[in-house]
């Protein structure tokens, strides 16, 4: 469904991405792993329309993404989450989820003067924010202002917001750092139910735990190239990725957390 | 002195509509226009060419507003592929560029001198009678933009505004067209700050090139500061507030043994401390802005 093609991203002259293919299937949970620098968040940003890579293509169905604006592709149903926390601080949690929404009518400038259509589309994504703000556990903080939140409630919230409509692939970079541990497990069976609803999901993770739990399958990049596409239980058995990302073979059960 | 106060509240009003406008940009979007007094110029500029080619008070303000909006447009467009900062400056430029030319040009904008005896709605009445007409006018435009303000920013259009004001990475992500925002913005907000210039130009049926100055930006952003940024009340009440201080220094030279040519550069003095004043103490302004609790009624 989505699929990079030998895409290629330079900056400067340092290749941060070198013939990256990889392809998401309709219903799969991907995994995304790899040492810091390898390029993981390039490709999402690339995935994403944040950046455009040199060489290669980006398909999604039949549409080539690779040269649409970042807001287009969101409107296609492939949303993204960013690494860092980044909610507002002018606006309640509420206000930041319905931002996720698309409400064409409030959305216009002429939205003023239709009422009650208005009205009818902001119900229902009111509706629609009580119902993720609950599965994520913060319907407590509603009416909080959304840039106050913790650093790991601010991802979680993100992921509401990237919810609001249903996309068909949603990104995920690094979705449990900061998270403490019980809300992580809480958050693998968030994207399990995510994932029910028909979502496929792309996670960038240096949780290995968290990976296997989760993940149909994992790509590992290193210094900008795929090394291994595997099942993530494979990856311990398979040397370059031992040597490139999880290092020391003694260990047997690897945290993966830096 | 009920001409002066008449004056005052007037005036007022008309800044308030430019400090609404500004609000709109600066406040609610981020969009730091420094070249906001471009929009006022073309709307009183506008209304003076149309009256001087004998054109219909109203055809000139609906120029000005299509003409503000196309502005408004262009330089959203140009805001596309600059950082927010880098905008600022163009803006500036972009204002003094037509300041220039309405300087030096003369067939159409009069040059320095400027466009005098500019007709308006209440031409031909008693001074008493077109005071209270322009009062009520100014007051009128001044409620309808507070309402234009408050619900446009409420609503989803400018939820996404004041999203892409502080997290725009984030606003992309989530589907909103972040220029189209812009654009579409600046096409709202110009028009109103075209109305206040067409005001303006109609109530003192004058315009010439030294109301273009620059200081008279930084003149409402005093106001959206000292009202308090990112709220439409809050921009209505500093420009109630810089106006009261802007006039009343008028009279200083009544009272205190200073010569009256000093009386102008004593009313900047005042405006540069209070605007320095409160961005030490009181920086979110005299209303802060407010979160905005969503319930399903709205």
């Amino acid at each position: 469904m989505l699929v990079t093609d030998q895409v290629s991203k330079q900056f400067g002259g340092m290749t941060v991405l070198n013939r990256v293919s990889i392809s998401i299937q309709p219903g799969e949970i991907v995994g995304l792993v790899g040492p810091n620098g390898s390029g993981k968040t390039t490709l999402l940003n690339c995935l994403s329309g944040f950046l455009s890579p040199d060489e290669g293509t980006i398909r999604f169905g039949d549409i080539r993404l690779d040269r649409l604006p970042a807001w287009k592709i969101s409107r296609l149903g492939v949303r993204r989450t960013f690494q860092l926390p980044s909610q507002p601080m002018k606006m309640t949690v509420l206000e930041a989820m319905l931002c996720g929404a698309s409400l064409p009518v409030g959305a216009s400038m002429f939205g003023l003067f239709r009422p009650k259509h208005r009205q009818a589309e902001e119900r229902e994504a009111i509706r629609r924010a009580h119902e993720l703000l609950d599965m994520l556990k913060l319907s407590h903080l509603t009416h909080q202002p959304a840039g106050q939140l913790s650093g790991g409630q601010q991802k979680l919230l993100s992921i509401g917001t990237a919810l609001m409509e249903k996309p068909s692939v949603l990104l995920l970079d690094e979705p449990t750092a900061g998270v403490n541990p019980t809300l992580r497990l809480g958050l693998v069976e968030h994207l399990k139910e995510v994932h029910k609803s028909g979502t496929s999901l792309l996670i960038i993770e240096h949780d290995m735990d968290f990976i296997t739990r989760l993940c149909h399958r994992v790509y590992v990049l290193d210094r900008g190239e795929v090394i291994a596409n595997c099942h993530p239980s494979e990856l311990k058995d398979n040397p370059r990725v031992v040597e490139a990302y999880l290092g020391a073979p003694k260990t047997t059960a690897v945290t993966g957390e830096e | 002195m009920l001409d002066f106060l008449l004056y005052l509240v007037t005036v007022a009003a008309i800044y308030g509509l430019l400090a609404i406008s500004l609000n709109l940009q600066a406040g609610v979007t981020g969009l730091l226009n420094f070249g906001h007094v471009a929009f006022f110029g073309v709307g009183a500029y506008a209304t003076g060419i149309v009256a001087l080619h004998g054109g219909h008070w109203v055809l000139g303000v609906l120029v000005g507003i299509v003409a503000a909006a196309v502005l408004g447009a262009a330089v959203g467009r140009i805001g596309r592929t600059l950082a927010a900062d880098y905008w600022a400056i163009v803006t500036l430029a972009i204002a003094e560029c037509l300041r220039l030319i309405a300087t030096n040009e003369t067939e159409l904008t009069g040059g320095a001198q400027g466009i005098g005896g500019i007709a308006g709605p209440f031409t031909g009445l008693s001074t008493t009678a077109a005071s209270i007409g322009w009062i009520v006018t100014a007051l009128g435009l001044l409620a309808a933009g507070w309402w234009l303000a408050e619900r446009l920013t409420a609503i989803q259009f400018g939820r996404v505004l004041r999203l892409l004001r502080e997290q725009p990475l984030l606003a992309e992500s989530l589907g909103h067209n972040v220029t189209g925002a812009k654009v579409r913005l600046l096409m709202i907000a110009a028009p109103i700050a075209a109305v206040g210039g067409s005001v303006y130009t109609m109530y003192i049926s004058f315009i010439g090139p030294n109301q273009l100055l620059p200081i008279e930006t930084f003149l409402i952003f005093t106001m959206l500061i000292v009202g308090g940024m990112g709220n439409t009340s809050g921009a209505i009440l500093g420009a109630l507030a810089v106006q009261l201080v802007y006039t009343g220094t008028r009279f200083i030279k009544d009272y205190l043994p200073i010569p009256a040519e000093s009386a102008g550069s004593i009313r900047l003095l005042l405006i540069g401390v209070m605007l320095t004043a409160f961005l030490m103490f009181k920086p979110s302004g005299l209303i802060p802005e407010r979160l905005r609790r969503v319930d399903a009624r709205h």
